[in-house]
């Protein structure tokens, strides 16, 4: 993995299972499946809830500052420490809260490779369904970084450039059938938006192609070609990643920006939800 | 215990074998090619209601002489049993495992029907529903797996996981009975064997013997159109779960539009009086288009029709417009 463009923000299984309890180290599970954690964890993990936690309850909108604050200091996180996040899925949701780590202001915030199906499979990976006792901290973030989110206006923006004055890369990645408009959103989901189809320009590649079968980001050569050579992305301009709710995207986010070391990536975290209901906005199936 | 008279001293005695086959029945009108004898392997009357009755008790009965079941003061304070399922082999472990004093979870994904979900708990087991069809795509899927697997990790004290996707004697359990059941049955005369594909299971041990026997017995699995919803079964993009499945082990995969599982069941009921499930629905209309190249063909075919349409009411009402009240 050394030659991505920042390997500093991966770590491997046996680093993670030699810094168990190590002061200043703090795992952070976050599941798809908020059950998950509560059955077995990496023993003293804290575990967030993407639906209760991550996000405003009220608004739709992240977590606020203050919010961000209340959560990782009763999670024990101090402002130096590193943080190891984790998850089920290929670590889809541990990118979204790396995400917000980072637009937070967070220094040192790591995913741990493979996420939990690669923790799972090794048998030398220690499990625990105890309670992590935690020590809560007084946590200061930083005003959010709004570098590292795109808004709706600049998502109009690149849809209504030709292809040549196209401001930005834009990635969807979503799942081929959400793209092509055949469905609004997977089956079962309540946040859809009023129409399907995809921005104008968008690129589709499908967040999970990032990802080995077990769980881990795939080699540097590879992502160059799904990303540079397929999906044909200008590593010359800033660039755009949305899904649905905008957090697949972070996920894609995280490997354009770190793994790739694209510069200036931007999560759209209004994503398709957003744009699909905005009305006179060109929408392409 | 005894086959001719059916009177047995318990009901894990009942468990399919070469002497105690699951029926095979003959497919009458809803045969395309008369010529050739097609037959329905009914599994649903095992005891326990499917196929997975066979995978379900090679596992739980050698997980007993290894040791790794224990009872204890109290069911729940013994070790036990977690599996991901989608429901049969759950209900069938859970029934074993009550029968013989341990406890059972079972982790099912949400698109189960509510029937086997109720059954599950009806059998004694604990039941984990998981929502991991958010947003299907390559490589996930983990979710119930995963969630059974941190049962067995992390309260390996209280469970110890089968795991039908790796176990191989989910396979052997056909080489045992059903490829020997049907080799008898048939007086060694089947030529074609048409299965699903869920965990392989069945496939691969059915290709196993069946082919041993004779090589130039065709194995034929049908799998359902992706994003489909038939609770048990795998498209191929779906089948990396499973560590039993060997393509070079099966002849032919028939895709197949899922909603007909749905119709193709209903007309079993309606026409031969069968009372398929999706699943058999499916395997049905796998043989039709087989039988439908060349409607001349002779040979001895037989479909395993793994459960019936008992557990999948809702379903049907789901797929099957105007079958509910409403």
């Amino acid at each position: 993995m050394s030659n991505y463009a920042h390997p500093e923000v991966l770590v491997e299984a046996d680093w993670a299972k030699a810094n168990i309890g190590k002061p200043g180290i703090k795992f952070v599970e976050v599941d798809v499946d908020t059950k998950a954690y509560e059955v077995g964890h990496i023993p003293g993990a804290v575990g967030f809830n993407w639906q209760t936690q991550l996000q405003d309850q009220v608004r739709r909108d992240i977590v606020s500052k203050e919010e961000f604050e209340r959560l990782a200091g009763a999670a024990g996180i101090s402002n130096g420490d590193t943080v190891i996040l984790y998850g089920d899925n290929n670590n889809w949701f541990a990118a979204y809260a790396f995400w917000l780590f980072k637009l937070y202001g967070h220094k040192d915030v790591r995913l741990l490779n493979g996420g939990r199906v690669k923790w799972l499979a090794g048998a030398d990976l220690p499990l625990t369904a105890d309670k992590t006792e935690v020590k809560p901290t007084a946590y200061k973030a930083s005003p959010a970084d709004e570098t590292l989110r795109a808004k709706l206006m600049d998502v109009i923006e690149i849809a209504r450039s030709s292809a040549a004055a196209r401001p930005s890369n834009l990635v969807d990645v979503r799942s081929p059938d959400e793209f092509s408009g055949k469905v609004i959103a997977p089956p079962g989901m309540t946040e859809t938006a009023q129409r399907g189809g995809h921005v104008p320009g968008a690129a589709s590649v499908p967040w999970a192609k990032a990802v080995n079968q077990d769980g881990t980001f795939k080699p540097l050569v590879e992502l160059k070609q799904l990303y540079l050579e397929e999906a044909k992305l200008n590593p010359g301009k800033p660039t755009v990643a949305y899904c649905r709710i905008g957090e697949r995207s972070s996920h894609t986010w995280f490997v354009l920006k770190y793994l790739l070391g694209l510069k200036d990536v931007r999560n759209y975290d209004g994503s398709w939800t957003e744009y699909g209901s905005v009305i006179g906005v060109p929408i392409e199936r | 215990m005894n086959h001719q008279t059916r009177v047995y001293d318990n009901i894990l005695e009942m468990l399919p074998s070469e002497e105690n086959p699951s029926p095979l029945v003959r497919i009458g009108k809803m045969n395309p090619a008369p010529g050739f004898e097609l037959y329905a392997k009914l599994e649903w009357l095992n005891p326990f209601g499917s196929i997975k009755d066979r995978a379900a008790s090679a596992m739980i009965t050698d997980l007993e002489e290894r040791g790794e079941l224990k009872h204890g003061e109290s069911r729940e304070s013994g070790r036990g049993i977690v599996e991901p399922t989608s429901g049969n082999t759950g209900i069938s472990l859970a029934a074993m495992a009550s029968a013989k004093g341990f406890a059972m979870r079972a982790v099912v994904p949400q698109k189960v029907p509510l029937e086997k979900r109720v059954l599950l708990r009806i059998a004694g087991a604990d039941v984990d529903v998981i929502n991991d069809q958010m947003c299907p795509s390559p490589g996930m899927g983990e979710g119930s797996i995963g969630i059974a697997r941190s049962y067995a990790k992390a309260q390996k004290d209280h469970y110890v996981m089968p795991n039908q996707y790796e176990n191989e004697l989910n396979v052997q359990a056909h080489v045992r009975t059903t490829g020997p059941e049907i080799w008898r049955q048939t007086q060694g005369r089947v030529t074609h064997a048409f299965v699903s594909l869920g965990t392989a299971g069945t496939a691969m041990g059915l290709s196993k013997f069946l082919k041993a026997k004779n090589p130039a017995i065709k194995i034929i699995a049908v799998q359902p159109s992706e994003g489909h919803d038939v609770p048990g079964l795998r498209n191929k993009s779906e089948l990396h779960v499973t560590k039993l499945f060997d393509e070079k082990q099966i002849d032919e995969i028939l895709e197949i539009p899922f909603e007909l599982a749905y119709t193709r069941a209903l007309e079993l009921c309606r026409t031969e009086g069968l009372f398929a499930g999706p699943s058999s629905g499916l395997i049905y209309e796998g043989a039709r288009q087989v039988l439908l190249r060349d409607p001349k063909q002779v040979g001895v075919g037989v479909m395993m029709f793994c459960d019936n349409v008992f557990k999948y009411v809702s379903s049907m009402v789901k797929h099957i417009p105007g079958l509910g009240e409403e």
